[in-house]
């Protein structure tokens, strides 16, 4: 029932998004009806579009596992996007590697690519985890400013070392032995996909199904009880910003193992871009679940996808797809309180119950009142 | 007039630096004074750089300072409705702003301006300087947190703001009307954010890009904690940073730039401020209740 | 009657009913007139704080009526009551503490009346005799000038019936009679004050008159001059026993738990426990009985591992658990009834069958293997046994617990703890806000768990469930205990005296 409800408001979140976006469109002069047709038509109608659309999905719906799981554990780790950055250079140092050491030219280098881009992401996420737990640092700041170093190091790292003598603006792309197959002749998707929703049921297993997990959701939603049950609240949230550190690490460097064409970090990073934030709203469209968030990143994929048609054909700016992410993440924001309306509303109803039985009873009320002074109760 | 030396134009960049930081941030103080944590600063100072340049286009830099502000106080007002009246969470509401304007800024760039990666604010449209090189908008910052500290410690009003963060239900004894308050700082301290983004725009930097306002929001609220919630020490810490904001573009372009590599240098703002946000435990208080929708019985 | 001015309040047939179903209020009628010090007394539980939340404007009633200075009166807000004229002093005072007292008196009032208002509270201060420093920051002041601060807050307001809940709670004896000295003279002027205390020996010294409640109700209502302490004990306590449950005599074991010497530290540094020793056997129920807030959490808390003792040892079975954790605790045998169910001893958001492991979801029953797997099967029917041998009545095995009723939850909770077959049982406050089936239900279980030969702790601020459970019990009062006895041998009217502070310790 609960979750019948949540998915109503993200649905009900989608639709406020489109409509606006849609008043928007109007506004600045596109058709709002072309635009749409043409995003939903070819992102998810055609073959090579939905297959665009899954591997858009892919980082995001690791992304949106990073930030679903800090607030199982009553967090908000916003760090994916720089998580995930040092992912994609775990990859790409590989690459350069794997230039200097054939035997890295395999599936071998895919692990070890995917192994160092998760280290350092974890790392990073670390950081975060032990400022929030040691100094009280409250994560929001810490992991945007995290962020924003783990860029600067990233592209230092593209430009000084890891470039691609025949094109400087990327790093060394990783050589075909240790890519990631391609899944759909000709497309863009690769077997990303299924690290990302692997991971997302492996994680969903993990909060559900493990003691880890038991004790992460629980701190997360009182810690008082958690104490109580003798679990340690710190301890959860050192796990949930590691497990998110690995989540978009995987998204970073699967990006770099397994998207054509480039298979390298571009200049500016640009090809990783914004895919760490697009995993908060992935995470809140999909409620926090990693089951929810396996579909919204495949919403949210088909929405990225689709801008691109959309802008070909119909001459939308790319940007619109996150005009609506914004005002859907803003529409979610307000519907909880659909639900205190509706709490509300019950404890009127049985307020009113109460009452009735009260009053029903046989002896009514006392009108235990004044004794005349100087007499005793009995 | 003689140019001026070097030193003073690394002044100068400095104070335009630390401009933009320390309005948001004073403005930040009084909404969480008042208890309402406000993330979406950084796509509020987005969209009032990009309606300040509109409007300054249309009708002068005045009246594009002018546009922040309101645009500030705007959104403001949707993040108080949902945080304060309706007891949303905080943060929430602010990352949708923050993901908005991060798509609305560079749509606009392309449908309005017809540009794909930045806008060159026309002269007519910069706000002038005093004697070409002090912006007014810098000066007004400065005076404003003397001010806002007179109004937080000194008045009544700033007595009432205070109650609600530190102890709303304190406050609500007494007949004060929490949302209310909490509604007003927030709103004041958004249009803060706004005009801090028409000035980079309009005044500062001259240009409108996607990335403008470079986690600026962030620095303020972690500006904020610094600070200790007091209006007279962010000037302090805007100056701190604004240093080193200004250091970083000015080593980039000077011999340095051989040894130390820009990319690392730009990394700079950001390590300073983590180490001073990580460094402060302790000696700093925030308001008791902030961040804390008030819930009554 | 003639002769006596008409009332300045009139309350008749207030009823409270919580949102969760929690009959506070019976149908309550009181007078209060102008100079007079009303003295409100009852147990814990009793309802003289609900009835003053509702007549200064906190709560709304559920029915029944208030007439003020002649009209009927419908508060939205305290606010509102304050304005009118009817302020309350909370126990836990609501001031902001990092302000100074001069800024908490003035908070909220117009620039208009804040002109002078140093001068004018400055008078107030002399003519009450309630002193403070104004330029001090309130959460440096001592708990009897804060106080101060919050009683001239209201009198700057111009009330004219001031409400005080349990005063004297934190003062000092020197405090107290500058209170009452003032309080004296507020009745002078005309004032109405409402004194709500459970303290028999400072009420009898500062009410006119004295109105008792118990149980939602008033029980009576005593003049001065006819007033003394083994009647009000009565009234208070009260003479009918709510369930008679059968006790049959056991012989008691050997020592389950043993307190030697603890002191407890509060959060806010102060000693809330005081040097207190005890033991509890197999097959005992021992009582700690008192109003709360004498000790009692901070007592639990140190023997459920979520607190560390400053000074003094816990021995469980022989073994030293001072400063042990819960996790090691409820391994050792240790089973914890919290008093705060929801927020402690439960995750309202979790499932029952989740809720079911709370605790125990590192053992081997529950999890198995190296990475801890849990074994939901084996939780369910765990659950799914719990529910069935305490009739938990709850939508499904995996509804959220927030949907049980109060009752239900606690049998939830309770279930579980026994569920550990533990060697000793700590219940705090395990009634507390529960229908009268459930709270049947709770006390026959404790019995049984007794009977069987289990070790209870229960530590109860509801003097009827204390007295009839417990084969031993102790009085807890001010940290200490100031008696350990049988209950046969206490009397109504010495219990309610030693929890009132004013019996000699035994």
């Amino acid at each position: 029932m609960e979750a019948l409800l949540r998915f109503g408001e993200s649905i009900v979140a989608l639709i406020i998004g489109l409509a606006i976006g849609a008043v928007i469109l109007y506004y600045a002069g596109y058709s709002p009806w072309e635009a749409y047709y043409q995003l939903f038509y070819n992102a998810v109608l055609d073959k090579y579009g939905f297959a665009r659309s899954l591997a858009e999905a892919a980082p995001l719906i690791l992304t949106g596992i990073t930030f679903a799981v800090g607030v199982r554990a009553g967090l908000f780790n916003i760090g994916a996007e720089g998580q995930l950055y040092f992912g994609a250079l775990g990859a790409a140092i590989v690459a350069w590697l794997a230039y200097r050491m054939p035997v890295l030219n395999s599936p071998l280098g895919t692990i070890a690519a995917y192994a160092l881009g998760v280290i350092l992401a974890s790392l990073l996420a670390l950081i975060a985890a032990v400022l929030k737990v040691w100094r009280g640092v409250h994560e929001v700041v810490s992991t945007i400013m995290l962020n924003w170093i783990a860029f600067w190091i990233v592209e230092f790292m593209r430009i000084h070392y890891l470039f691609d003598p025949h094109d400087a603006t990327k790093t060394i792309p990783v050589p075909p032995g240790a890519r990631l197959p391609i899944l759909l002749p000709d497309s863009e998707l690769s077997a990303t996909i299924i690290v990302s929703v692997g991971f997302a049921l492996l994680t969903y297993y993990l909060l559900w199904y493990t003691v880890t997990g038991y004790e992460l959701r629980a701190s997360g939603l009182s810690p008082k009880a958690a104490r109580y049950a003798g679990m340690d609240p710190n301890k959860s949230i050192i796990i949930a910003f590691i497990v998110g550190g690995v989540a978009a690490g995987l998204a970073g460097a699967g990006e770099v193992l397994g998207r054509p064409p480039h298979y390298a970090i571009t200049s500016g990073l640009s090809n990783l871009l914004n895919m760490g934030f697009d995993g908060i709203t992935v995470a809140l469209i999909g409620a926090n679940h990693p089951i929810g968030v396996i579909f919204a990143g495949i919403l949210l994929g088909v929405l990225k996808s689709g801008a691109s048609y959309m802008q070909i054909f119909a001459g939308v700016p790319l940007e619109m797809v996150r005009i609506i992410e914004g005002i859907i993440v803003i529409a979610l924001a307000v519907p909880g309180t659909l639900h205190m309306v509706r709490e509300y509303l019950q404890r009127r109803k049985k307020l009113t119950q109460l009452r009735e039985q009260e009053a029903g009873k046989s002896h009514g009320f006392e009108g235990s009142g004044l004794q005349p002074s100087g007499a005793q109760q009995q | 007039m003689a140019a001026p030396s070097g030193s003073l134009l690394f002044a100068i960049g400095v104070l335009n630096a630390m401009t933009p930081i320390l309005l948001t941030a004073i403005g930040e103080i009084l909404a969480e004074r008042a208890g309402v944590v406000n993330i979406g600063l950084e796509g509020i100072i987005m969209l009032g750089a990009m309606t300040g340049v509109m409007a300054a286009e249309a009708a002068g830099p005045w009246v594009g300072l002018l546009a922040g502000l309101l645009t500030g106080a705007a959104l403001g007002l949707l993040h108080a409705v949902i945080t304060a009246y309706l007891k949303g969470d905080h943060i929430i509401p602010g990352i949708g702003i923050n993901t908005l304007a991060l798509g609305l800024v560079p749509f606009m760039l392309i449908v309005h301006w017809h540009s794909a990666g930045q806008h060159q604010v026309p002269s007519y449209a910069r706000v002038p300087d005093i004697a070409g090189y002090i912006s007014p908008v810098s000066l007004t910052a400065i005076a404003l947190s003397v001010i806002m500290w007179y109004i937080l410690f000194r008045t009544p009003w700033g007595l009432v703001v205070r109650s609600v963060g530190e102890n709303p239900e304190a406050a609500d004894t007494v007949g004060i009307h929490v949302e209310r308050v909490q509604a007003i700082a927030v709103v004041i301290g958004a249009s803060l954010a706004g005009l801090a983004g028409a000035f980079m725009s309009l005044d500062w930097l001259g240009t409108l890009t996607k990335e403008i306002a470079a986690g600026r929001g962030f620095i303020a609220l972690a500006l904020v904690v610094f600070s200790n919630w007091d209006p007279l020490q962010a000037l302090g810490g805007a100056a701190l940073f604004g240093f080193f904001d200004t250091l970083s573009i000015w080593v980039k372009n000077t011999t340095l730039k051989q040894v130390v590599p820009s990319s690392l240098i730009n990394t700079l703002p950001y390590v300073v401020t983590l180490i001073a946000v990580a460094g402060v435990l302790g000696r700093v208080r925030p308001p008791k209740h902030v961040g804390v929708p008030y819930k009554r019985e | 009657m003639s002769g006596r001015p008409a009332p300045r309040v009139s309350m008749r047939g207030i009823v409270k009913i919580y949102p969760d179903g929690t009959v506070a209020l019976r149908g309550v009628n009181l007078d209060v007139y102008p100079g007079e010090i009303l003295g409100l007394l009852g147990e814990n539980g009793a309802g003289k704080t609900t009835l003053m939340k509702i007549l200064a404007g906190f709560l709304r009633p559920t029915a029944g009526r208030i007439i003020y200075e002649g009209h009927p009166v419908h508060f939205r807000s305290a606010a509102e009551a304050l304005e009118r004229g009817i302020g309350m002093v909370h126990q836990h005072l609501a001031l902001v503490p990092v302000f100074t007292a001069y800024e908490n008196i003035i908070l909220g009032l117009p620039p208009s009346i804040i002109a002078g208002a140093r001068k004018r509270i400055e008078k107030l201060m002399d003519e009450t005799g309630l002193h403070v420093d104004l330029d001090q920051i309130v959460e440096l002041l001592s708990f009897g000038e804060r106080q101060r601060v919050e009683i001239l807050r209201m009198l700057f307001r111009n009330v004219k019936v001031l409400i005080l809940d349990e005063p004297t709670t934190n003062l000092t004896p020197v405090e107290t009679e500058e209170l009452f000295k003032a309080l004296v003279k507020l009745k002078k002027q005309g004032k109405s004050i409402i004194f709500i205390t459970h303290k028999l020996r400072e009420v009898l010294e500062i009410a006119d008159r004295i109105v008792v409640m118990r149980r939602g109700r008033v029980v009576g209502e005593v003049p001065r001059s006819v007033a003394e302490p083994r009647l009000l004990a009565r009234m208070m306590v009260g003479r009918e026993v709510l369930f008679k449950i059968e006790k049959p005599r056991t012989t008691p074991g050997q020592v389950v738990l043993k307190v030697e010497d603890l002191w407890v530290r509060r959060d806010i540094g102060t000693w809330g426990v005081k040097g207190v020793s005890f033991e509890v056997r197999e097959g005992e129920i021992f009582g700690v009985a008192g109003v709360e807030g004498n000790g009692q959490a901070e007592l639990v808390e140190a023997i459920t591992g979520l607190r560390a003792p400053e000074r003094g040892k816990i021995f469980l079975l022989g073994r030293d658990i001072t400063g042990l954790g819960p996790a090691e605790l409820y391994r050792m045998g240790l089973a914890h009834i919290p008093e705060d169910r929801r927020g402690t001893g439960l995750v309202l958001e979790m499932s029952v069958v989740e809720n079911s492991i709370l605790g125990m979801h590192r053992w081997e029953r529950f999890a198995k293997g190296f990475f801890g797997v849990i074994d939901w099967r084996a939780a369910e029917e765990h659950a799914a046994e719990i529910v069935r041998k305490y009739d938990v009545v709850a939508p499904g095995l995996h509804s959220p617990v927030k949907h049980l009723s109060g009752g239900n939850q606690q049998k939830l909770l309770v279930g579980r703890e026994i569920s550990k077959n533990p060697k000793l049982i700590v219940a705090a406050q395990p009634t507390r806000g529960l229908d009268v089936a459930a709270t049947e239900y709770i006390r026959r279980l404790l019995v049984r768990l007794r009977n069987e030969g289990h070790a209870v702790l229960l530590v109860s601020s509801d003097t009827d469930e204390v007295l009839q459970l417990s084969d031993r019990v102790a009085i807890m009062y001010k940290g200490e205990f100031v008696a350990i006895t049988r209950p046969e041998e206490l009397s109504r009217e010495k219990l309610g005296l030693y929890m009132g502070g004013a019996a000699a310790t035994a």
